[in-house]
């Protein structure tokens, strides 16, 4: 019996490890376009002929379906950007991939190594690589 | 297993979509595609939400049980929270605090069925529960209070699982007057059971009522009150364990009835029985009845009692059924079929008119157990008008037609009374006309031990219309265990047909002439036969015996001394009493010594103390027997002046 209830522990805690982290919830509208809204202490709200979900609004007659993702599925793929064609707003954030967030002083002043970045701006959130 | 180990695991984020006071919980992990249809519904996980219903959606991180819908009452209203895998099948309906659900799948969920857990108070609320496939309800600590109809209302024919959690007390109260059947109601099988406590009272009707089979383990079930019975079912009632009270029932506490009209008996694991059986296989049970002829535990079919704790008591008195032109009285435990003991310990006490311990129109058997029972009341009679009253003295029944008068017997039996192996069975009246034990067919002791304080006959085998004039009707038989029938009024055995006594110890006692301590149907041709045994008569024995095997009577007793008698090497202690017949026969295997007076030590006490075996005796004074051949009051019976009815009898 202890055996069991101790397999059971850890099947449920391998179970529990390995549950998929759904942070964003994903709109697509009739027309296949796309757009993620992260779920953290997310609220929807229907108002007439419209859906409201964090900065995004919807007109529920163009939505299709919605799903949990795991990615902002908003990004439409990777961006090769001449870091000398860059502008940049105050509020842009940039991390790296470890998650670390990096000064924006940093893209500007061509101090950042070669590698992939994140960019995240009021409007959008894309991939950036820097050659 | 498995299943158990995703529900656990059923967590991260988690959808939430409110209809009204009814949240649906749909983990991320199993919502796939959510999809919208003309901007004006949504489904998910088959659940379809017309758009405009939806009062909000928000993700957290909620823990999401799947099967599960809990139920929340809170004062005057109620909220329902629906796990998204069953969203699809649950249409829950709030008015204030009454809960409504319908129930549409007809299969189980992901190997599961849906559970219900209910928590909250509310003094006017209700939870009622439709559909076709099993599931169950779970009480966490409820107070549900319905002022106009059932409490819990499952119109579900299926079987449903009624649970209260552990360390929960939860209770239940409909209101009177109402149209219900029961304050906890279901057309389906209830099996009622948890760690916890529920308490069910009944004001129109029932207190719990099925369409089916009810059976109860585990649970503390409290039934203070009921307008109709405590529990009341059909097909089957079956109590593994737990501990049920019932009081304050205005009818029966326990019946049960044949569901259809034709009995299954019955069957394999109880697999679509349908026999109006009460089987009580351990727990406690308790049961007070205080309606005038209500029974405390009642089968339509058989009863069957193999292991438990149980008593019951009944103080209702008679009543006249104007439909049936008959006198009816209380009963601890009465049914239509069978009676079976084969384990457990059982107290019976009815103190009412006419009331009685058992009361069964089939046969009674006794292999196990321990049966204690106690009945006070005198006999109910009724006038040619149904007008009942009662009487002071046994004698004055004799002119009541057996329809018209009910005397409180121990053990009333229609059938045959078989009492073997290691059964235990003490029964004492006190009333005006009350049997110990009674079979209107015949009875049978093999084995076990039997205790009999009696005002009327102590053990009674008699015959009814039915029965009379058939082989072996109203036959006693006794071949083994030890037999102890004391009568203050009457016979101590009484055999309406031929009384064998083959074996065992039996000390009888009767009244004084022309009762005898051991009595049979000779007015008949019936006779007493006596071919083994030791035995102990106070009263003597019934004039014309066939006493195969050699008797003794001594010329005098004396009363509340203790007496031993030695047959061989055993010997065997007992008690006087403080009154009886006047001769004292005494028979064995071999011819017995007798000594009085004697003092009494160790050994192992029976009869409720009145004798005991295996003990060391000292001390006393021997008792000069001499030959018996019979006696019954009747002088020269016996061919010996002190022959039964004659010189001598106790000091």
């Amino acid at each position: 019996m202890k055996k069991i209830v101790l397999m059971m522990m850890a099947l449920v805690g391998a179970l529990a490890a390995q549950a998929i982290d759904y942070t964003y919830l994903t709109f697509e509208t009739t027309d296949g376009q796309k757009a993620s809204v992260a779920v953290e202490s997310l609220t929807l709200n229907i108002s007439g002929t419209t859906l409201t979900a964090g900065s995004q609004q919807f007109t529920l007659s163009n939505l299709a379906k919605m799903y949990f993702s795991t990615t902002d599925e908003t990004a439409t793929g990777i961006e090769t950007i001449d870091s000398g064609q860059l502008t940049m707003d105050d509020s842009a954030e940039i991390y790296d991939l470890k998650g670390h967030k990096i000064e924006n002083s940093k893209l500007l002043n061509r101090e950042l190594p070669h590698g992939v970045y994140i960019v995240k701006t009021n409007s959008r959130t894309y991939k950036m690589i820097i050659r | 297993m498995i299943a158990l180990v995703l529900t656990i695991a059923a967590s991260g984020q988690t959808l939430n979509v409110k209809v009204g006071n009814v949240t649906y919980q749909f983990p991320a992990s199993e919502t796939g595609d959510m999809t919208y249809n003309d901007g004006t519904t949504l489904n998910i996980m088959g659940k379809t939400f017309t758009l405009a219903d939806i009062d909000a959606m928000t993700v957290d991180n909620a823990e999401v049980k799947a099967n599960q819908v809990a139920v929340s009452y809170d004062g005057t209203s109620a909220m329902v929270t629906v796990a998204g895998n069953v969203a699809q099948y649950v249409a829950p309906t709030i008015n204030g605090a009454h809960v409504t659900i319908a129930q549409s799948n007809t299969a189980a969920v992901d190997d599961d069925e849906i559970t219900y857990t209910l928590s909250g108070s509310t003094a006017d609320g209700e939870f009622a529960l439709s559909g076709s496939y099993k599931c169950t309800v779970s009480l966490a600590g409820l107070t549900l209070t319905n002022p106009s109809g059932a409490a819990i209302n499952i119109t579900n024919g299926k079987r449903i699982q009624i649970s209260a959690k552990k360390n929960t007390e939860n209770t239940l109260t409909d209101g009177a007057n109402g149209s219900q059947k029961a304050c906890l109601y279901s057309k389906g099988q209830i099996q009622l059971q948890g760690n916890g406590t529920l308490n069910v009272v009944g004001n129109t009707k029932h207190a719990i009522k099925s369409g089916d089979y009810i059976t109860v383990k585990i649970l503390t079930l409290n039934i203070t009150s009921a307008a109709g019975d405590g529990i009341n079912c059909e097909e089957y009632f079956q109590m593994k364990s737990g501990t049920v009270s019932i009081s304050g029932t205005a009818d029966d506490g326990i019946q049960c009835d044949l569901g259809g009209d034709t009995s299954t008996g019955e069957t394999a694991d109880h697999e679509d029985e349908d026999s109006g059986n009460i089987y009580i296989e351990g727990g406690t049970l308790n049961v007070i009845v205080t309606a005038a002829a209500a029974k405390g535990i009642k089968a339509e079919g058989d009863l069957r009692i193999s292991d438990g704790d149980i008593t019951v008591k009944t103080t209702g008195g008679g009543l006249w059924d104007s439909t049936k032109l008959k006198t009816k009285a209380s009963a601890c435990l009465g049914a239509d079929g069978n009676i079976t003991i084969s384990g457990g310990t059982i107290n019976l006490t009815s103190t009412g008119a006419g009331g009685k311990g058992i009361n069964g129109d089939g046969n009674f058997t006794a292999t196990g157990g321990t049966l204690i029972i106690k009945t006070s009341g005198n006999a109910v009679v009724a006038s040619s008008n149904g007008t009942l009253s009662t009487v002071s003295s046994s004698q004055q029944l004799d002119r009541y037609d057996s329809d018209y008068k009910s005397s409180p017997k121990g053990i009333k039996i229609d059938g045959a009374i078989l009492i073997s192996d290691n059964a235990i069975i003490s029964v004492t009246t006190t009333g005006a006309g009350g049997e110990g034990i009674e079979s209107k067919t015949n009875i049978n002791i093999t084995g076990g031990q039997v205790t009999v304080n009696a005002v009327d006959d102590a053990i009674n085998s008699s015959y009814s219309d039915a029965t009379k004039g058939t082989s072996g009707a109203g036959d006693l038989t006794i071949s083994g265990g030890y037999v102890y029938a004391r009568s203050s009024g009457n016979d101590g055995i009484d055999a309406n047909g031929n009384c064998y006594i083959k074996g065992g110890l039996v000390y009888a006692i009767g009244t004084t002439t022309p009762e005898v301590a051991i009595d049979a149907n000779s007015e008949e041709q019936k006779k007493l036969y006596v071919t083994g045994g030791t035995i102990i008569a106070i009263g003597g024995l019934e004039n014309g015996s066939s006493l195969t095997q050699s008797c003794y009577s001594a010329s005098s007793w004396n009363k509340n001394t203790w007496y031993a008698i030695t047959v061989g090497s055993e010997t065997f202690a007992f008690k006087t009493p403080s009154s009886g017949g006047n001769t004292l026969v005494v028979s064995g295997a071999s011819q017995p010594t007798l000594k009085s007076g004697v003092t009494v030590s160790g050994g192992t006490s029976i009869f409720d103390g009145v004798a005991y075996t295996n003990a060391t005796i000292s001390g006393g004074s021997s008792v000069s027997l001499s030959s018996y051949t019979g006696g019954g009051g009747f002088p020269g019976g016996g061919g010996f002046p002190w022959g039964g009815g004659g010189p001598g009898g106790w000091n």
